[in-house]
């Protein structure tokens, strides 16, 4: 059963028992059992902070009232739980785990089963340790100021403007300190804390010097609370939920096919340097002519703005003109939205994609990279937007790599940073990071700067004049460099059929005239990278002169992974239904052999076993017996589990003996029909189901364990006489004095007494060591059921054995034969005689005759003794304890009472009775 | 992100006269299967199922228990902390139908006190050997203001609609009080950030 149910009842609002499991605390050799709770709270502003909340408790804990709280843990920054393994043992699969929680004041040791709920406790506890976040806010615990008993003195020094020690809680048992600052939380004689706003102004001076200090311990401090995860199988086993959701998640990417298919859709890639110009002319010559409305449109510009301003404040007007004009340069016969928009510096790309794809775009991120002046600046470098368009990941990347004929290498290592330094972040932040290599789909434009090299600026004219392209193209950088494998490497660009998009005269179709009179070059290129993309279109659109450079655009066929609702949650469900039945097979489970137990004519002291295998399934568990409610053992005091407890390995058997043994504690009842070998035995699997186990019989009544009362009323033999007659007969009250009972009139003394006293004083008047020696167990059985069924004649049997039945009679009897109330009275007169006998009057009628009767055997012994060694004091030291047992019980041996009890015993055998 | 594949947790207990059906029910359910055998449960034993309501994903523990009269102090102990029991009886067994109302006083004096309760009549597959007709089982469960439905294992006549139903109604009253922020679901898609400027 959950045990945090239990814990839940004693929380105060707002407080919330996130799991619970049952522990053992170990102190040097103590073992204690602790009920670990991990208990959330959630402040207003919307964190949360934890406290590990340890709680004696009654063995298993169901409602509130069986737990009480011992103390509590604050789980605050320098709170560790590892765990550990004992020193030099070897880590055996499905034993105990063993876990240290330390904190700056205090060091625990825990062990806790074996299992997923330790598994998944120790992860819950792992996830509500508060990071090393700077920026986060200690965790103060000041909810946990309600668990402070109203203790009337709390010394503590004075509030404020003193570096009071932390962790200090007054009024608990015992508090492990959380290093948090405390200031705030000195109790004002309520054990409330103190107004916030002494607080508020407190709290940063003292903060400050704590958070270094967790700084420069971070990598210490991960290390050691992280947990380490001793076995693989560890994990298999464990069911904590991050893992089950890992889990769904990879199952769905495996099975990706069977719930996606792919479509077609039309990506506009554009990219164009405008050189610091505003938008001057419509852009839809370059957009929008010519094409089918794309479904998605990737716009890359470069140099938007090329004053200092731009530079080093960031901030552009150029950014809106040129969205601006991009929005309105779209293909006219579709409705758009932009998905975003990101810049660094003058390197912009806009992500639009046509209106009804828009709620298949997920996942969207954005990042920048610059490589410019320093290696850093974003004068150079590139910016990339990633998302999720139906089931498939698409990247776009728009750089504007190094200038300069020469630099190609620089350009090679642009992107080369481009590609390691670009990181987005994954929804999941525990997660690590996606690079630009990890998509479906990568689509790479922008001014790459590539040139032509070799060939004189005039010979590069000629070629393009001829519309030789082929033939420049055998000089392109890139081309050269891709096939070279330093850059692009696993990239695809098609074929150039356009002239050069560099460089220009702004304004006209005319190659650079300045000074500088730079060479053609293909500086403004489109690549990708990924599977099912076909490039529909590569071109540059001489149109436009706005710029030095002019604009190139590319349309693609991209195959995406499109997602068929009704498939998906098919396969979801299978998923699911898998899972849940990996689960439902990891909930151990055993089978019995047997779990009905029959103990047939149970007789006194004879001990009966029966045996069952328990034969476990697929998962290692703990299985024990456990108490039923209101029972403070799992079974009946005559009954044992042997062994009770213990952990079972996959496909392993173990025998469990049950053990029935009635002895004189228990007799009484069952002779009475009070009790009656009837019992349930809940085997208990840790994590898993309950088994019950139902034990019945009977049991054959005996002389041993009735009292002498009602034996002296019994004239027949006790089995002879109907169950219901026994039961009257037990329950009847000792009576002090013959009160003319309406029952048959009864014997003086119990009959079976006199059987064994006879016996003995016909055989073994002159044994030697009579009383001494033990007998045998065989030869005790048969007594006793000589005296049972009243077959007294056939009774053969060693002296020694019928002198032991005769002790173990006496010690049996459920009131001694000098009854308890009796008991003190006699101890105080064991010096005087006739005291002694007036004490022997008062005893109830049947109690004082076979007190005078055993006394009067005894003294016939005695005269003997020259042969049976026998002599007062061995036989008052016997018979001492066993006529006169303390009332308060029978454990505590008083030497000074058991004295007495034999001096009294001795007056009655050395003088005249 | 999602941490857990589950917002909530239930459990569910299923009690009621030995025989009528109880594995069964449970059996249909997380496994969707049926098993004529009788095999006794002598124990507590439990299986799992998670299900999707209200974009919620809970986890259903639902503890099936012995049904023999000789378990019952011992099977009554592991009311407490049952959000939902479900009271199976059987059709063709008016026995287990009287004793609905002794089960019923059980669940007021063991279970916690807001558990939400529902009555099953099982086996109405088996229409011939009908002797508790339905109009008596809705009317003690109106009296008492519960739920009720006839089912069969047998046949997966209502076992899913019960059980959905019952968590259903567990979760209409289950206050937000461990509320997920962190439980976002995001494997569905529509996530478009700067979501605003529609153009042409």
């Amino acid at each position: 059963m959950d045990q945090s149910v239990a814990i839940q009842e004693t929380l105060a609002e707002g407080e919330y028992c996130v799991i619970a499991v049952q522990g053992v605390l170990c102190e040097g050799d103590s073992r204690q059992s602790r009920l670990l709770g991990l208990v959330r709270y959630r402040l207003e502003h919307g964190s949360q902070e934890h406290a590990l909340f340890l709680y004696t408790h009654r063995r298993m804990a169901i409602t509130g009232d069986d737990v009480s709280l011992d103390q509590i843990v604050p789980v605050s920054r320098d709170f560790t739980l590892e765990e550990v393994s004992p020193d030099g043992e070897l880590y055996i699969l499905g034993s105990d785990v063993t876990i240290q929680l330390d904190t700056a004041e205090l060091s625990l040791v825990f062990q806790l089963p074996f299992g997923s709920q330790t598994r998944m406790f120790l992860h819950e506890v792992a996830r509500a340790c508060p990071g090393f976040d700077p920026t986060t806010r200690d965790p103060e615990f000041l909810w946990l100021s309600r668990y402070r008993c109203a203790e009337p003195e709390l010394e503590l020094p004075t509030p404020r403007g003193c570096n009071s020690a932390p962790g200090t809680w007054p009024g608990y048992a015992t508090i492990g300190g959380g290093g948090s600052n405390f200031d705030g939380l000195r109790p004002n004689g309520k054990g409330l804390p103190v107004d916030q706003s002494s607080r508020g102004q407190d709290k940063p001076e003292s903060l400050q010097p704590r958070q270094n200090k967790s700084k420069s311990e971070i990598t210490g401090m991960v290390r050691s609370s992280t947990i380490t995860v001793s076995d693989k199988a560890h994990i298999l086993s464990m069911q904590k939920f991050g893992l089950r959701d890992t889990i769904v998640k990879s199952h769905l990417v495996q099975k990706e096919e069977d719930y996606t298919y792919i479509q077609n859709f039309r990506f506009f890639v554009g990219t164009y340097n405008v050189n610091g110009q505003s938008p001057k002319e419509c852009l839809r010559p370059w957009l929008s002519d010519g094409v089918q409305a794309p479904d998605v449109y990737c716009v890359g510009f470069q140099e938007l703005d090329l004053s200092k301003e731009a530079f080093f404040f960031h901030d552009t007007p150029k950014e809106e003109e040129w969205f601006k004009a991009v929005s309105e340069g779209l293909h006219p016969d579709a409705k758009y939205a932009k998905v975003k928009l990101i810049r660094l510096v003058g390197i912009m790309l806009l992500l639009y994609v046509k209106q009804e794809h828009a709620a298949y775009v997920s996942e969207v991120e954005a990042e920048t990279v610059g490589t410019g002046i320093m290696g850093r600046m974003g004068n150079k470098g590139g910016v990339a937007i990633r998302f999720q368009f139906h089931n498939t990941s698409i990247c776009v990347v728009n750089s504007h790599l190094a200038a300069h004929i020469e630099e190609y290498e620089r350009r090679n290592q642009d992107y080369k940073d481009i590609c390691s330094r670009m990181q987005f972040c994954q929804l999941d932040p525990s997660r690590p990071p996606l690079t630009i290599s990890k998509h479906d789909v990568i689509l790479w434009l922008g001014d790459l700067n590539y040139r032509i090299e070799e060939l004189d600026v005039e010979k590069v004219k000629k070629l393009i004049e001829e519309k030789d392209f082929q033939t420049l193209y055998a000089y392109d950088q890139l081309k050269i460099q891709v096939a070279a494998k330093t850059v692009f490497e696993g990239f695809t660009e098609g074929e150039l059929t356009f002239q050069p998009t560099y460089k220009y005269d702004t304004g006209s179709d005319d190659w650079d005239t300045s000074e500088k009179c730079r060479a053609p070059a293909w500086c403004d290129r489109i690549l990708w990278k990924g599977k099912n993309i076909t490039q529909l279109s590569y071109q540059s659109h001489m149109a436009l002169k706005t710029s030095d450079h002019k604009p190139v655009s590319s349309v693609f066929n991209i195959g995406v992974r499109v997602v068929n609702d009704e498939l998906y949650r098919k396969t979801l469900e299978e998923i699911v239904r898998s899972l849940d039945k990996m689960e439902n097979a990891n909930i151990p489970s055993v089978s019995l052999s047997k779990r009905e137990f029959c103990f047939q004519n149970v007789k006194y002291m004879q001990l009966k076993v029966e045996s069952f295998t328990i034969h476990n399934g697929q998962v290692p568990c703990h299985f024990e017996f456990i108490n039923k409610p209101d029972e403070e053992s799992y079974c009946k005091q005559w009954l044992n589990a042997n062994p009770s407890r213990g952990f079972l390995l996959p496909d392993s058997d173990i025998e469990i003996e049950l053990e029935l043994f009635v002895n004189k504690t228990t007799a009484t009842k069952l002779n009475s029909g009070e009790d009656k070998i009837e019992d349930i035995l809940v085997l208990h699997l840790d994590r898993g189901k309950d088994y019950f186990l139902s034990v019945s019989g009977n049991y054959l009544p005996s002389c041993f364990g009735s009292p002498i009362h009602t034996l002296c009323y019994m004239r027949e033999p006790i089995l002879d006489l109907p169950l219901e007659t026994i039961s009257e007969l037990t329950l009847m009250p000792i009576r002090t004095g013959d009160d003319g009972s309406q029952l048959e009139s009864p014997m003086e003394i119990p009959k079976e007494l006199w059987m064994m006293v006879d016996y003995l004083y016909r055989n073994a008047i002159q044994q030697e060591d009579l009383f001494q020696q033990p007998g045998l167990r065989s030869e005790f059985e048969h007594v006793r059921d000589c005296l049972d069924t009243g077959m007294i004649d056939n009774l053969s049997a060693s002296n020694h054995s019928v002198a032991e039945a005769l002790l173990l009679f006496l010690e049996s009897l459920p009131e001694p034969v000098i009854c308890y109330s009796a008991y003190h009275n006699c101890l105080e007169c064991s010096g005087n005689y006739t005291a002694s006998k007036q004490v022997i009057s008062t005893l109830p009628t049947f109690y004082r005759n076979v007190f005078h009767y055993l006394m009067a055997f005894l003294q016939e012994l005695l005269k003997n003794s020259a042969k049976n060694h026998l002599d007062e004091n061995i036989l008052a030291s016997i018979f001492g304890s066993l006529l006169l047992r303390n009332p308060a019980g029978h454990q505590k041996l008083d030497m000074t009472e058991k004295k007495k009890a034999q001096e009294f015993i001795h007056q009655f055998l050395c003088n005249p009775l | 992100m999602a941490k857990k594949t589950y917002d909530l947790l239930f459990k569910l207990l299923l009690i009621g006269d030995s025989g009528v059906g109880k594995t069964c029910v449970l059996f249909r359910f997380s496994d969707d299967a049926f098993n004529t055998t009788f095999i006794s449960t002598i124990g507590i034993d439990f299986k799992i199922k998670t299900v999707e309501l209200q974009g919620k994903k809970i986890k259903l523990q639902i503890w099936d228990t012995a049904g023999q009269e000789r378990f019952h102090t011992i099977t009554t102990s592991y009311y407490r902390g049952a959000m939902g029991i479900m009271l199976v009886y059987d059709i063709t067994n008016g026995k287990s139908f009287e004793n609905i109302s002794k089960w019923l006083r059980n669940i007021d004096e063991h279970a916690n006190e807001d558990v939400e309760r529902m009555l099953l009549g099982n086996k109405c597959d088996m229409d011939d050997k009908r002797v508790v007709p339905k109009g008596k089982g809705e009317q003690i469960a109106r009296e008492h203001g519960i739920r009720f439905f006839e089912t069969s294992a047998k046949a997966n006549i209502n076992i899913e609609k019960a059980f959905l139903t019952l968590a259903e109604d567990i979760l209409r009253k289950t206050p937000v009080k461990e509320p997920n922020s962190e439980n976002v679901d995001i494997s569905s898609g529509g996530g478009v950030t700067g979501w605003k400027s529609k153009c042409c």
